[in-house]
């Protein structure tokens, strides 16, 4: 029998409510968490204030009701003034929605004040999926429809459990009242809550069948909300993100345009994956990847520059465009197609390792793209993660450039009309050399000059040397001469900061060393830029990707070989080949290498899996899915297919077989068994069966009605018959089917109905005995 | 047998998802049935459904604008909310039937209770939030007439409607608590009828805002049940010439009542006192037998009402009528002094037991003036004696006709009942 349960009483239920509308508050606020909107202070005061009220839901009963006059009004003023001073419309308005939020959370409801916290929530964890597209969002907006979903049930049931006068009221006419959700006044009676108690009565009330069958239904919403994301049509509008335009993001300073000596290793101290790689064939991945983002021609001070004429060139290549081709022509046989997840707040710089074919974007993005420079870049800093296919790309240590060495000379000797080229001009407006000269800039103090001369000196001993002898040479210099280290104590002085490590004989990290071989080289005539961006990375087992973490944050250069282009030079590792393309790097590919299967691993393969499956996910993987199930299916009538005529013809072979007599009465014993099994339960097991479950439908098998049901089957015959016998029947309907509170007393029943059982029977056989 | 029928038919009465239909449902009717509700069942949206739709279409208009997987997960979050609520409210209401309770007598002006039982005759799942609009209305007298055009101005349409929604109490029961599974529970709903009459109680729908609130969803029904009212009491004053209730002389009328002397035997019924069963006869006829006695008084009045619309021209003063020959009749019944009654020229009906003055009652519920069916005379100006009583009506016969009451106007509001001719009570 099912046990009685409690139910909750009204105040009960609105404490409930009470309590689901403060967690749905709470999740919708911590959304700012990781929104990287300044509103740290506001979250703080919400989550404060409405875990206040929470806890003592009685608080809002005590502020004077001048403060819910003037709410609304300083809330409008607040939002006026955020936006005049900050003039961005998106943080301005999550401001205010934190706001709504923070009011609503700590006054009374009434019902539509609930839905305002769910609509106002559902913007803000909406709006920071939007802008982050992170994993974080799914699992919040997942915990965000369960709170909601369970919000609103409660708030139906305590609507219902007041009565339905609102209820009443839509229906027939009448005054609406809703007593318990006054925004003032006294104090309603729920507001004194005790915790425990409720905890108590929840456990009490609740069922863990039900509770069970709630979270089969939640997961029947994930399943259909899945299935709905998939099937919904997709059309490509070519539309650019709105929300996007309305906020501005800030990456780190270690892949802008200008670094100073230590971002890049400040970025090496977070270890959390900036960059995911697809990669269709694992076996073109380098031993040694290099994923080169950034390059910074300019040197001054301890600061690395991408000079203004380069700044500008990029600038002048912006279109708004999904589509990049590279000088690259398409490779022989089936070109590797790699599929890049740059994590926002790391660059607008893309990470490539090499030159490719075609660059395709996700959705149309606002890109620049240099093909000397081999640098593809967004305009501006991308708020979310950033999804784009590379295909036909070669990872190489080289840079082709073959107009360089005519810019350079023209620069240097003046154009052909034999006027100079054009300097820039520096924060300050002097004067300064530019582009393709700063490949050849050195410190402007004399002193810093003279030092880097005898350490030419030192390296080369006067002989004169190709670019890629020079470049080893020097390498070999600088790595005997300093060890690496991240913790480096620059010697203070007026002189050039590298200049001055390069006498100190410190050990440095991998900007020191770039700087450094960018000086040298410079002193010694070749134009040398230096170039940031990703060193190495790790192969995930788990779901076959490669992760560059910022740990691996990496600086080095890239040296003009007088003719061709650029040979990549990396003075922080000796051991790493000049220049060198995939053919020549010594080792295994990186993909095959040892893989990466840490659980830190098989988390972010989780994250993979969301960016592959739910955030790339677009009009042609929707086309690719269709006709994967469209194959499947072909695949699964075939098979279905062979299996039917694999039966077939095994049937036909065992019937062909010579049958004895024993075989045959084998047979035919196991066929009768089983026709007697089906007839058997034909007629007995249907009835059997129907038998239970009609008791079971009716709370359980009674075994008064049992009886009964027996004692009507016996007298099927005496029914029929005229006579006192109709009332003994019409009893035992009664005690089978009837209500109980219409029981004859069914012992009594039970005799009356044996004696007529008997009466019956005897006269039957007296029937019989005298042949009528 | 009626109760037999019913008993072994247990969905008699009982209406609603939750009876079970003889009718074998084909899994094409059903999800049709899910995608396009049957006629009787209306879906609208709540405020909540029509933010949850208005949010839907804009985030669904903003996925595609900018090709935001995103937002097309949430897209697809809220319309499987959408149909979980569906699914939800189809639980929630499956498996649940209703029946209306209404038992006699009604009486107009007075509280009656009309009780709704509810049955979840789900095995797992409890059914919350329901509310079920009950309406109560008189049923015209005589034949319906068909439908017809005519003309009206609005005001006279409007008019009709007012008059038609006064007539018309209606209520909302709410099912605050949960309907635990195989459980059952009573709402009850106390109304006035506010006249005599035949009065229609109908389930007119039964609604729900369950699961979300998105959605309120109404399945109209078809139960309905017709009781009679009867009229309401009314104080009147004796005239002490010839008040009915005066002793009475001649011979004793034999007739079932309180009295001491055993008048006859005859079959239990159900709600009969157990002193009254006669163990001897039981065990004998082997059927329980009970005793019944003979009323007190020996001698009794008969009512006799004529309904000609030229006596009765005013519908107040019928409508005292009624009520006044109700009450006489109650009050004379319980001082067990009434013997029969008669309406215009019907059939006389002898008034023995309570069901006799029920059904005299009844028929003066629906009384109405009739142009037709009364005699050709007045009977109270024929109020002669009679001698012996008819036995099988207590209607006097011939034309000595004796303690015989009949009512006329007086005046142009009251009523006055008269006694073999002589003024015995106004009202």
């Amino acid at each position: 029998m099912e046990r009685n349960r409690p139910q909750l009483s009204q105040d009960e239920l609105q404490q409930l409510r009470w309590l689901l509308g403060g967690i749905l508050t709470l999740i919708s606020v911590w959304t700012v968490w990781y929104l990287e909107i300044d509103a740290w202070v506001l979250t703080g005061i919400t989550t404060g204030a409405v875990l206040l009220t929470l806890v003592r839901p009685g608080l809002p009963a005590r502020l004077p009701p001048q403060v819910h006059k003037l709410a609304f009004p300083f809330i409008v003023t607040f939002f006026a003034w955020d936006l005049y001073s900050t003039a961005q419309w998106l943080p301005a308005v999550i401001r205010l929605d934190i706001l709504l939020l923070l009011y609503r959370g700590c006054s009374y409801r009434k019902k539509r004040d609930d839905l305002q916290i769910i609509v106002l929530g559902l913007f803000l964890v909406t709006a920071a999926g939007v802008l982050t597209v992170s994993l974080e969002f799914a699992v919040q907006m997942l915990v965000f429809t369960a709170t909601t979903l369970a919000f609103l049930f409660v708030v139906t049931l305590a609507e219902t459990a007041e009565g339905g006068r609102g209820l009443l009221a839509r229906t027939l006419g009448g005054p609406a009242e809703l007593p318990a959700a006054q925004m003032s006044g006294p104090r309603p009676a729920w507001t004194e809550v005790r915790w425990r108690r409720l905890a108590r009565r929840l456990r009490e009330v609740a069922d863990l069948r039900l509770l069970a069958l709630g979270g089969v239904l939640f997961a029947g919403v994930v399943a259909v909300s899945a299935l709905l994301f998939l099937v919904i049509p997709r059309f490509q509008l070519d539309g650019s993100f709105f929300l996007s335009r309305f906020i501005s993001a800030k990456s780190r300073t270690g892949f802008s345009e200008s670094i100073r000596l230590g971002d890049v290793i400040d970025i090496q101290q977070d270890n959390s994956v900036a960059l995911r790689v697809d990669v269709s064939d694992p076996a073109r991945v380098p031993a040694m990847p290099y994923w080169r983002m950034v390059v910074l021609d300019d040197y001054r001070d301890g600061q690395l520059r991408t000079s203004r004429r380069l700044r500008n060139a990029l600038t002048l290549n912006a279109q708004t465009t999904s589509l990049v081709r590279d000088q690259l022509r398409p490779p022989a046989g089936t070109p590797a197609s790699w599929t890049f997840y740059l994590e926002s707040g790391i660059s607008r710089f893309l990470p490539l390792c090499g030159p490719f074919t075609i660059l395709r974007f996700r959705e149309p993005q606002q890109a620049l793209h240099q093909s000397e420079l081999r640098i593809v870049a967004l305009r501006n800093e991308p708020v979310t993660m950033t999804a784009y296919r590379v295909e036909g790309m070669v990872a190489d240590g080289f840079v082709s450039d073959r107009l360089f060495g005519a810019a350079l000379s023209r620069a240097q000797h003046g154009a052909a009309d034999g006027r100079p080229a054009r300097p820039d001009l520096d924060e300050k407006g002097r004067p300064r050399a530019s582009y393709p000269l700063t490949t050849l800039l050195l410190p402007e103090q004399q002193g810093d000059r003279r030092a880097l001369q005898r350490m030419v000196e030192e390296v080369t001993g006067g002989v004169s040397f190709s670019a890629v002898e020079f470049a080893a040479r020097a390498r070999g210099w600088l790595t005997q001469k300093h060890g690496y280290s991240l913790k480096v104590d620059l010697p203070g002085a007026d002189r050039d900061p590298v200049v001055a490590w390069m006498e100190s004989g410190q050990p440095g990290h991998c900007e020191l060393f770039t700087v450094a071989f960018t000086l040298l080289a410079r002193a010694a005539g070749f134009p040398t830029r230096a170039v940031t961006g990703f060193k190495g990375g790790d192969w995930n087992a788990y779901e076959n990707y490669f992760m560059v973490r910022n740990s691996q944050a990496h600086a080095w250069c890239e040296v003009y070989d007088g003719g061709t282009g650029w040979i990549r030079v990396d003075p922080t590792d000796g051991s790493a080949p000049i220049g060198a393309g995939p053919q020549d790097q010594a080792g295994e590919p990186a993909g095959l290498r040892q893989p990466d299967r840490s659980w830190g691993a098989r988390l972010d393969s989780i994250r993979i899996l969301w960016y592959r499956r739910i955030v790339s996910f677009d009009q042609r993987t929707q086309l690719a899915l269709v006709q994967s199930l469209k194959e499947t299916t072909n695949r699964f009538r075939a098979a279905l297919r062979a299996t039917f005529d694999g039966a077939a013809a095994s049937l036909r072979q065992w019937l062909l077989r010579p049958w004895d007599a024993r075989r045959a009465l084998g047979w035919l014993g196991g066929a009768g068994v089983a026709a007697t099994g089906a007839i058997l339960w034909w007629r007995r097991g249907r009835a059997w069966w129907g038998r239970l479950r009609g008791s079971r439908a009716h709370g359980g098998a009674d075994p008064v009605r049992g009886e009964a049901g027996r004692w009507l089957r016996r007298m099927r015959g005496l029914r029929e018959a005229k006579g006192d016998n109709q009332e003994v029947v019409a009893e035992l309907l009664r005690l089978r089917y009837g209500p109980r509170r219409s029981w004859a007393e069914p012992r009594a029943v039970f005799r009356r109905a044996r004696r007529a059982a008997r009466e019956w029977s005897q006269r039957r056989r007296s029937d019989r005995l005298f042949g009528r | 047998m009626k109760v037999g029928r019913e008993i072994a038919d247990p969905s008699v009465d009982w209406s609603g998802p939750g009876v079970r239909s003889r009718r074998r449902w084909r899994w094409s009717e059903i999800l049709w049935a899910l995608i396009y509700p049957s006629r009787t069942q209306r879906v609208m949206p709540t405020v909540s459904g029509i933010v949850l739709i208005g949010l839907a279409l804009g985030i669904g208009s903003a996925a595609y604008n900018a090709a935001s997987n995103i937002l097309f997960i949430t897209l697809s979050l809220l319309l499987a909310c959408l149909i979980l609520s569906g699914v939800m409210s189809w639980l929630n209401v499956r498996g649940v039937c209703w029946r209306l309770l209404l038992a006699p007598p009604l009486r107009a002006g007075q509280e009656k209770p009309v009780t709704l039982e509810l049955w979840n005759r789900k095995r797992l799942l409890p059914t919350y939030g329901l509310w079920f609009e009950l309406t109560a209305r008189p049923v015209p007298a005589g034949p319906q007439r068909p439908e017809a055009t005519f003309r009206a101005t609005s005001g006279e349409i409007r008019a009709a409607f007012t008059r038609f929604e006064q007539s018309t109490a209606a209520t909302v029961l709410p099912l605050r608590e949960r309907l635990d599974p195989a459980g059952r529970t009573q709402l009850d709903w106390v109304f006035t009828p506010s006249r005599r009459g035949r009065v229609r109680v109908e389930l007119t729908s039964v609604g729900s805002l369950f699961p979300f609130g998105f959605l309120r969803k109404n399945h109209g029904t078809q139960l309905q049940r017709e009781a009679i009212v009867w009229p309401a009491p009314v104080e009147y004053r004796s005239a002490r010439t010839a008040a009915p209730g005066r002793q009475a002389e001649g011979g004793r009328v034999a007739r079932p009542g309180a009295g001491n002397d055993l008048l006859a035997l005859r079959r239990y019924q159900t709600g009969d006192s157990h002193r009254l069963i006669h163990w001897k006869a039981s065990a004998r006829l082997r059927q329980l037998m009970v005793r019944q006695f003979a009323a007190e008084s020996a001698e009794g009045f008969f009512l006799w009402l004529e309904t000609p619309p030229g006596s009765w021209p005013r519908t107040e003063q019928f409508e005292l009528l009624c009520r006044f020959a109700a009450t006489l009749a109650e009050d004379l019944f319980t001082a067990g002094r009434l013997t029969g009654a008669r309406v215009n020229i019907e059939e006389p009906m002898a008034i023995r037991r309570v069901r006799d003055l029920e059904s005299f009652l009844d028929r003066l519920a629906v009384l109405e003036p009739e142009a037709e069916n009364h005699p050709p005379e007045p009977s109270r100006r024929a109020g002669g004696r009679e001698t012996s009583p008819d036995s099988s009506t207590g209607f006097p016969a011939g034309r000595n006709r004796r303690n015989v009451i009949t009512f006329a106007p007086e005046g142009t509001r009251g009523v006055a009942a008269y006694v073999d001719g002589e003024k015995s009570a106004t009202a």
